[in-house]
């Protein structure tokens, strides 16, 4: 069977190629355009210009991130932010210099109040707890249908904010945790970028993905010839938390300084209004909408706080994004629920260009991705 | 055995108000499938509108529940009218990041409209008194939230089972294409779910102000997620299930008030969700679902 899922759908390509050479291709092309938008700010853009990109980039590795579990399994999942929250504090509280700590949180529990690790093991140990509590989290969700599930993340993402708050003595509640050292700026994240679109892009190429992605299209069909969707929707989960927790350890060494507040309703939203508006089903939605979507808001944001028209100043509009992003998600339900680029990849079009250029062949590629 | 017994009055009055939210949830997801997450912007709508008419005069306690109970439905159907009916036919993922979307929406725009910061609103205050029964101090509002939640109950159940349009109701959760063949409009049959679902939502409504005295943007939405987690352990789309499923809610967080020592008050939420969460372990389909009830076409 791996053979054939191997083998089908590149039967239409002119040079087959296996599933992670297209995976790699198509990957590329979906980030070129995050890096050449990337290292213009970073030659010409003043300083401000470039924190806004770094803090798109972040979003953008979230989106992809929530790409690889709602994107593949069809099912919406609105608890991400939990383990961006998690892969945060993670880091902040294992690699924030002692003596900060003994401002912030002199009583930690676990006697972490005395652990100061080097960034590179930091990160690890923090990728593993997001590990291990998504892979508790994933024996429970994967076994609930469509719309349970979603409720439970979001239920999750309740606890997880809950824990933040009221247990000051590890995540110092309410308050900003700062004095995480700022290791890292917009190349590393623009590099971490590129790599989290591959990853996505070949997951959703591999057998597990085109597996899920056929299960999340007819369930009773993926049972009939024998593939584990559940198995498939946990892996898709913690890959998915793993993700999400990289791009929250990133934002921690990037910014220095983080709150609870960061990784609620606010973050799931936004991430979420990107995703819907890329389109779901694609690696290359996810960027598109991730990278258009953090263009408008930033305007947005500008009106919001109050512009200055010939002289005269209108009043700070608090809630106007907000307004905003939701329109983004009821409009697009309403008019293009399946986003911009739909179930297409960058690559598809690229395909499908070239294939319109050569007469007398049909691309069954296409046909298989538009539902 | 007095502490007993007021913290059992605590969880059925706490019960009633999410079993309450959880039926107007149940309703019109049992019909349309759809997961009605601005339910709770429903509520905070006819909250700002009661404090609206009270700004303007209206502010005695019988007017303010009528209106908040008209305000509610109003808004409801209208909800259904602009938002929902453009996706009525499409799968329940997009009409539930639909109403995702709507309730982002309406959240930001009272804040835009009217302020982030809540509001107070004292006009129902009075609802909220001790009644000394013998021995007993017992809340008056917890009694009348439980009376309103059994009223509203029965007369939706006697609704359902003994009108046309509540038969023809029934009978559209189990397969709506046959009871448009029967004759029966399926607008109505939608918008007779909204009004339900409103009036459910207008009655929620004017317990949380008499208890809270103020209202916020975002007063719905928690409750509306803990509605949603009762409708998840009653078996979606049970009416049954969902008015259980709060009653258990109501339970399970009174339990662990009493349960848990102070300064771990704050974790209450936390520990709910994950017993609910544990419930769904051994009963992914929730206590009282079936399959069928979940939305699967498969059974």
């Amino acid at each position: 069977m791996k053979q054939d899922l191997d083998t089908a759908p590149a039967g239409a390509v002119a040079a087959p190629l296996p599933w992670w050479g297209r995976a790699l291709a198509g990957g590329a092309l979906a980030a070129l355009p995050v890096i050449v938008i990337g290292l213009i700010v970073l030659m010409v853009a003043p300083g401000w210009v470039q924190n806004l990109t770094a803090m798109a980039l972040i979003n953008l590795m979230i989106v992809v991130g929530l790409q690889i579990y709602s994107g593949n399994s069809g099912i919406v999942h609105l608890g991400h932010s939990a383990f961006v929250g998690l892969g945060a504090y993670g880091m902040a509280i294992l690699t924030t210099p002692l003596v900060m700590k003994k401002l912030s949180i002199p009583n930690a529990p676990f006697g972490l109040a005395g652990v100061e690790l080097h960034w590179l093991p930091g990160a690890a140990l923090a990728l593993l707890v997001v590990g291990v509590i998504a892979w508790i989290s994933a024996r429970v969700i994967a076994r609930l249908s469509g719309i349970a599930a979603t409720i439970v993340s979001l239920a999750f993402l309740m606890v997880i904010h809950s824990v933040f708050l009221h247990w000051p003595a590890l995540f110092k509640g309410n308050q900003g945790f700062f004095g995480i050292p700022k290791l890292i700026g917009l190349p590393e994240l623009l590099l971490a970028a590129c790599a989290v679109i591959l990853i996505a892009r070949l997951f959703r190429e591999s057998p597990g993905g085109l597996q899920l992605r056929a299960s999340a299209q007819d369930q009773k069909a993926a049972d009939a010839i024998g593939i584990d969707s559940r198995a498939l929707r946990r892996h898709a989960w913690i890959l998915s938390a793993l993700v999400c927790g990289l791009a929250g350890i990133l934002f921690a060494v990037f910014s220095g300084t983080i709150s609870p507040r960061l990784f609620f309703f606010q973050q799931v939203m936004l991430t979420l209004a990107m995703l819907i508006l890329g389109g779901m089903a694609s690696v290359s939605g996810a960027v598109a909408g991730a990278v258009i979507l953090s263009l408008v808001l930033e305007l947005i944001r500008n009106i919001e706080s109050g512009v200055t028209i010939g002289g005269v100043t209108t009043p700070a509009l608090l809630g106007l994004s907000g307004v905003a992003l939701g329109m983004v998600i009821v409009l697009c339900m309403a008019l293009r629920p399946q986003g911009l680029l739909g179930h297409r990849e960058a690559d598809d079009f690229l395909e499908k260009w070239r294939v319109s250029r050569t007469p007398g062949r049909n691309d069954r590629r296409d046909e298989n991705a538009t539902r | 055995m007095e502490y007993l017994i007021q913290q059992l009055l605590n969880a059925l009055a706490f019960g009633a108000e999410y079993a309450l939210i959880a039926l107007g949830l149940a309703v019109v997801f049992s019909i349309m499938g759809l997961v009605n997450f601005a339910h709770g912007e429903v509520i905070a709508g006819a909250a700002y509108a009661v404090l609206l008419f009270a700004g303007l005069g209206f502010g005695a306690p019988l007017l303010v529940i009528g209106l908040a109970i008209a305000a509610a439905i109003i808004m409801s159907v209208a909800l259904e009218r602009v938002a929902f009916r453009p996706v009525r036919n499409a799968p329940v993922t997009t009409g539930l990041l639909t109403a995702f979307g709507v309730s982002i929406v309406l959240q930001n725009l009272f804040q835009l409209l009217v302020s982030p910061r809540p509001q107070a609103f004292p006009a129902l205050n009075g609802l909220n008194v001790t009644w000394h029964l013998g021995p007993w101090a017992i809340s008056s509002l917890q009694v009348m939230e439980l009376a309103a939640a059994l009223l509203a109950m029965l007369a939706l159940s006697a609704f359902l089972g003994r009108s046309l349009l509540g038969i023809a109701m029934r009978a559209a959760s189990r397969d709506f294409s046959t009871v448009r063949l029967m004759g029966i409009k399926a607008n109505r049959v939608v918008a007779a779910a909204f009004v339900i679902s409103g009036a459910l939502a207008g009655i929620a409504c004017v317990f949380i102000l008499a208890r809270r005295g103020g209202v916020t943007p975002d007063m719905g939405f928690s409750l509306v997620l803990k509605a949603f987690v009762a409708c998840v352990i009653g078996g979606f789309g049970s009416l049954f299930g969902a008015a259980a499923g709060g009653m258990l809610l109501g339970f399970i967080e009174v339990g662990l008030l009493v349960l848990l020592p102070q300064e771990m008050g704050g974790l209450k939420d936390a520990l709910t969700y994950v017993i609910v969460t544990m419930i769904l372990i051994y009963r992914p389909e929730g206590l009282f679902g079936t399959r069928r009830d979940l939305g699967d076409k498969e059974f």
